[in-house]
């Protein structure tokens, strides 16, 4: 439809509307606002609860627990659990752990997504579609596909970890921080993410930049990357909210090795010694400690988290 | 394209840069995606105990678990389960957000609230969700027990339990695939209600006819990625109910996991994992075209 099309149309809806009786619909309306905001307060507030639920559990005191029949709301809510948590779990190594393991792969995520998403945009060569090919391809295989593979791969990684050779002997890269970063180094939507943005950026600026004679690393450092900084900071928020929350692969490689675990495996692991009723206020404690970074970073980056998620969608 | 372009974006034009620029994505490929894939197939025609060496069984682990093992089948059903009934409850729920959030006040506060579910750790939300549908002291219950309802055993009656995972699997992923709706919806133009409406469509009508039709790719993407989600999805589950009660929970995935790092059969497991691969693919092949070809 043409813009003017569209603006006939527009006119003559509104006369319509003027012309008709309006006051049944105007409370129809309302009514539909209603049930609008209604729809929208029920869903929030099946967001919220369980989340509230966590906080008022983690403040219930041994008496709340075991009164008969247990109360719900603290009577005398125990705000010393946060401190309890640090005291009495390893909370403090896993939150370190969770902040470099985290970190880490984001600023590696970053490094390789924009190198090779700028190689993609940027550069004819032979190869290129076919690389790009495989980028598209590989986020479609799903990771539980890879979990075995991995894990044998590091644990029989040649002269690492005390192995020979031939992979043998030692506990190979099973054990270190390397086993939880190295599969993660590359993000394929990443690469993909970031190869789009370049190619909004015009070849005109290379073009000058050459002509100036600078290097291809210059450009890349000192025009490119400052260009795409929206992308980049999109990219960091996408890498730190799955990696803080990895939970499967990290699992995996850390079961005997509780120096290396991170907040969520750690909790996950040690949910034994949470089994006995007066243990759960503590472990809705550490819970809340293990999400609270991640809201705290979406706040702060709240606008430019939402315009990546929308980007992303398809249309 | 500038003639300075041309010569440089012609093929060796600047020699090595772009292979240097792709040098850690290559490695990495050749590292982390073509060798775990090639040695998980390897793998799936063996038996292997890590503490020996593999052994070659040809299509045996194949033929156990598809023609003998019935607790495969079982896994092979939940997972459908699972993955079917989240899409079937899950799509429609987001796009129904999707339409009352288009067009409330305070987007950005409600956003934040339906997208909290998805910042949060899969442990967390395993866990704050068993606390409250704990049978007899949690919140859900004890709502419903204000009003002299007894509650189901959300999570110890296995008919109850995949229901509560689904549920929550529905809940954790709603804000996200609500966004991806409402981004689609935002890009309707408001002149296409309004010749509706002058051509005396009903707001039903308007609503299949034009709604739908204009955001289809943004209806047949979220289908499509909700259902591969769902069918390899285990972590949820593994925190929350570890399969049970009695297996009424045991995916495939969990299966294979379960079947590699405590059983170690790495061999079937392997096996098991490319089954469930396969089955994805063909799936979502099949979604594909059928719903790209109803337009």
């Amino acid at each position: 439809m043409t813009l003017q099309a569209g603006q006939t149309a527009r006119v003559a809806a509104q006369a319509r509307l003027a012309l008709r009786p309006g006051a049944g619909r105007r409370v129809l309306r309302g009514l539909g606002a209603g049930l609008k905001y209604a729809l929208l307060g029920l869903g929030a507030l099946a967001m919220i609860l369980p989340f509230a639920d966590m906080f008022v559990g983690a403040l219930r005191s041994p008496a709340d627990v075991f009164a008969n029949p247990p109360r719900y709301w603290p009577r005398d809510p125990q705000w010393d659990v946060y401190a309890r948590v640090f005291a009495e779990l390893p909370m403090l190594r896993w939150l370190v752990n969770s902040v470099v393991v985290t970190v880490t792969i984001t600023t590696l995520q970053v490094a390789t997504s924009t190198m090779a998403g700028y190689a993609l945009a940027k550069y004819a060569f032979r190869g290129n579609g076919a690389i790009f090919r495989l980028v598209m391809g590989a986020q479609m295989f799903p990771f539980f596909l890879f979990i075995i593979p991995i894990f044998f791969l590091l644990r029989f990684a040649p002269l690492m970890g005390g192995n020979d050779i031939a992979g043998q002997g030692g506990a190979g890269l099973l054990g270190t921080y390397a086993a939880l970063v190295l599969p993660f180094v590359v993000t394929w939507y990443g690469v993909f993410l970031m190869r789009q943005f370049f190619l909004t950026i015009p070849d005109d600026l290379l073009d000058a930049a050459r002509l100036d004679g600078a290097s291809e690393y210059r450009i890349f450092r000192s025009i490119m990357l400052p260009l795409v900084k929206p992308a980049i900071a999109t990219l960091t928020l996408f890498s730190f909210v799955y990696h803080w929350n990895e939970f499967i692969w990290t699992m995996t490689v850390t079961r005997v090795a509780p120096d290396l675990q991170t907040l969520p495996v750690g909790i996950y692991l040690l949910s034994g010694a949470f089994e006995d009723l007066d243990q759960k206020a503590l472990q809705q404690a550490a819970l809340a400690v293990s999400i609270l970074p991640v809201i705290v970073v979406f706040v702060l980056l709240q606008r430019m988290f939402v315009a990546a998620n929308l980007s992303s969608g398809v249309k | 394209m500038s003639p300075a372009t041309r010569a440089a974006r012609a093929p060796g034009g600047h020699g090595a840069a772009p292979w240097v620029f792709l040098s850690p994505l290559l490695a990495f490929a050749a590292i982390f995606f073509v060798l775990p894939i090639g040695f998980s197939i390897y793998l799936a025609f063996t038996r292997w105990n890590p503490l020996g060496t593999p052994r070659w069984v040809g299509l045996r682990q194949f033929e156990y678990l598809l023609t003998r093992d019935d607790q495969f089948w079982a896994t092979i059903v939940n997972t459908f389960v699972f993955a079917g009934a989240f899409v079937l409850i899950g799509v429609p729920v987001a796009l129904g957000l999707a339409f009352v959030f288009g067009r409330a006040r305070g987007k950005a506060v409600w956003r934040s609230v339906y997208y909290l579910p998805q910042l949060t750790n899969i442990v967390a939300i395993a866990y704050l969700w068993q606390f409250v549908l704990d049978d007899r002291y949690g919140a859900i219950n004890r709502l419903l027990g204000m009003v002299g309802l007894r509650g189901p055993d959300w999570l110890t009656d296995p008919a109850m339990a995949m229901v509560s995972v689904v549920l929550v699997m529905i809940w954790y992923e709603a804000g996200k695939n609500m966004l991806v709706f409402s981004a689609a919806l935002e890009g309707v133009d408001q002149d296409i209600y309004d010749a509706a409406e002058i051509d005396g469509a009903g707001a039903w009508r308007t609503l299949v006819s034009i709604t739908l039709s204009i955001i289809r790719p943004a209806f047949v993407f979220v289908t499509i990625t909700s259902f591969i989600t769902g069918m390899g999805f285990f972590a949820l589950i593994l925190a929350m109910t570890e399969g049970g009660p009695r297996g009424a929970t045991e995916v495939t995935a969990l299966y294979a996991y379960r079947m590699a790092f405590e059983d170690l059969r790495m061999g079937r497991a392997s096996a098991a994992a490319l089954i469930l691969f396969a089955l994805i693919g063909i799936i979502a092949a099949v979604q594909f075209r059928l719903l790209r070809e109803r337009t």
